[in-house]
């Protein structure tokens, strides 16, 4: 392709990888999200070796560097195990991993956040494991864990931006792509970089109403 | 196929040099973001209202952007302005700058739990304002906030892997070589990933430290 200057198409290749920045951190998040309470409950129930193993899988995923995880996934696991692994599939695996290990933590203090009196009242009530966990310790835990969780997408729709090393498509590389052809990287760069401030002010906008709407019990109403 | 962690030895000696390179980038973006991150500190606690806000604007405008665009930004942009900088000043002043916006942060609630008792008591001293913040906020501050710093510190470590997308053979980018050199990428981004993971895991531990030492003498409410 020549270079030279924007074409209005140019706005439907940002639109192109808005959306797959997009979609990139609702799956993961969503994945990251299941992934991170189930090893949660796996410490909530203290079951031995999984426990540990929960334990240092994340601080190792927490502690490292996603562009790292991603080479490991996307470069490192198909010459192990022979097997093909597309950019798109290399960083839905990563980055929910990488989610699942954040989402962990604030799951764990969050269930830590229900008192052990609560849970063992639940019990004499009589009530069964699961409907202590469901009834009891989620919804306390969720209004708890609510505003950390905010921050957490926030910080990895950024992340997101880092899938373009490894060949995704998203807005990382149209911006990439737009830079090398037009050659005007302040407004390219501008232009991607509002993109994302404003999907991250739209989470934290988004976030903001669901915490006010899951702490409106322990609001003050007034006298 | 097998998994053969000796296929590294022969290329030890190119990971040590990325690992000096990660570091001295990491040492000069850590001064460069304390020094940002004062000054904008600075200006966010000042009395004026124009500097408050403009500290507010930079600090949402940089914590909101992926840091790769903001490199980007830099790494390209700054070539059209006539600035011939290389990757390693790039990669530096970009880190120093995001990572200013978490300092700054850090710093400010650094600031602002000083008793204001001893700043009253330096100015019926008689002391010059820049004498106060220089001598007796800003030492108090930062004391106070090592163990927040270090956490900015590791964030630092862990972002300054993506220098490696601006052709800077730090620790990840030379990773990157050895790994096609060898064609074993999972033996080497597996062994990158420990080492990134006993790195920052041993720097929140000397930091943990050091802030126990350095804050000895206050008797804190949580340890």
């Amino acid at each position: 392709m020549q270079y030279g200057s924007f074409t209005w198409y140019d706005l439907v290749l940002l639109g192109q990888g808005l959306s797959v920045s997009v979609l990139v951190f609702l799956a993961t998040s969503a994945i990251g999200l299941v992934l991170g309470i189930a090893w949660a409950t796996v410490r909530f129930y203290r079951i031995p070796v999984l426990m540990q193993l929960v334990t240092l899988v994340a601080e190792t995923l927490k502690n490292s560097p996603v562009l790292v995880q991603l080479f490991l996934v996307f470069f490192g696991l198909p010459v192990l195990a022979q097997i093909n692994v597309t950019p798109v599939q290399a960083a839905v695996i990563t980055l929910s991993g990488n989610t699942a290990a954040f989402i962990y933590v604030i799951a764990v203090s969050a269930i830590e956040s229900v008192g052990r009196d609560q849970i063992e009242a639940a019990r004499v009530f009589g009530l069964s494991r699961w409907q202590t966990l469901r009834r009891v310790v989620s919804p306390q835990a969720t209004a708890f864990a609510i505003g950390p969780l905010i921050g957490l997408a926030v910080n990895q729709l950024q992340v997101t931006s880092l899938v373009s090393v490894i060949g995704v498509v998203d807005l990382t590389k149209i911006g990439n792509i737009l830079n090398l052809r037009t050659l005007e990287p302040f407004i390219v760069w501008t232009a991607v970089g509002v993109l994302y401030y404003l999907c991250a002010k739209l989470i934290a906008r988004l976030g903001g109403k669901l915490e006010a709407r899951l702490r409106v019990h322990s609001d003050w109403k007034g006298l | 196929m097998q998994f053969d962690l000796t296929v590294l030895l022969p290329h030890l000696g190119v990971l040590r040099d990325g690992a000096i390179l990660t570091a001295q980038a990491c040492a000069l973006a850590l001064a460069g973001s304390v020094v940002t991150g004062a000054l904008v500190a600075m200006a966010s606690t000042s009395a004026s209202k124009p500097l408050r806000r403009a500290a507010d604007i930079y600090v949402d405008i940089f914590r909101n952007v992926p840091f790769i665009v903001q490199m980007f930004f830099f790494y390209f942009g700054l070539p059209v302005l006539g600035l011939y900088i290389d990757a390693f000043t790039t990669g530096v002043v970009a880190l120093s700058i995001a990572g200013g916006a978490f300092t700054s942060n850090v710093i400010r609630s650094g600031i602002l739990a000083i008793d204001p008792g001893v700043i009253e008591a330096a100015q019926v001293f008689g002391l010059h304002k820049r004498t106060v913040f220089l001598k007796i906020v800003m030492p108090i501050a930062l004391r106070t906030s090592i163990r927040p710093l270090g956490a900015v510190l590791v964030n630092l470590i862990l972002t300054s892997s993506i220098l490696s997308t601006i052709t800077l053979n730090e620790l990840t980018g030379s990773a990157k070589i050895v790994a096609s050199d060898t064609f074993r990428p999972f033996e080497v981004y597996f062994v990158l990933l420990v080492v990134y993971a006993v790195l920052t895991w041993s720097v929140s531990l000397a930091i943990g430290a050091l802030h126990r030492r350095l804050n000895r003498d206050i008797v804190e409410v949580v340890s």
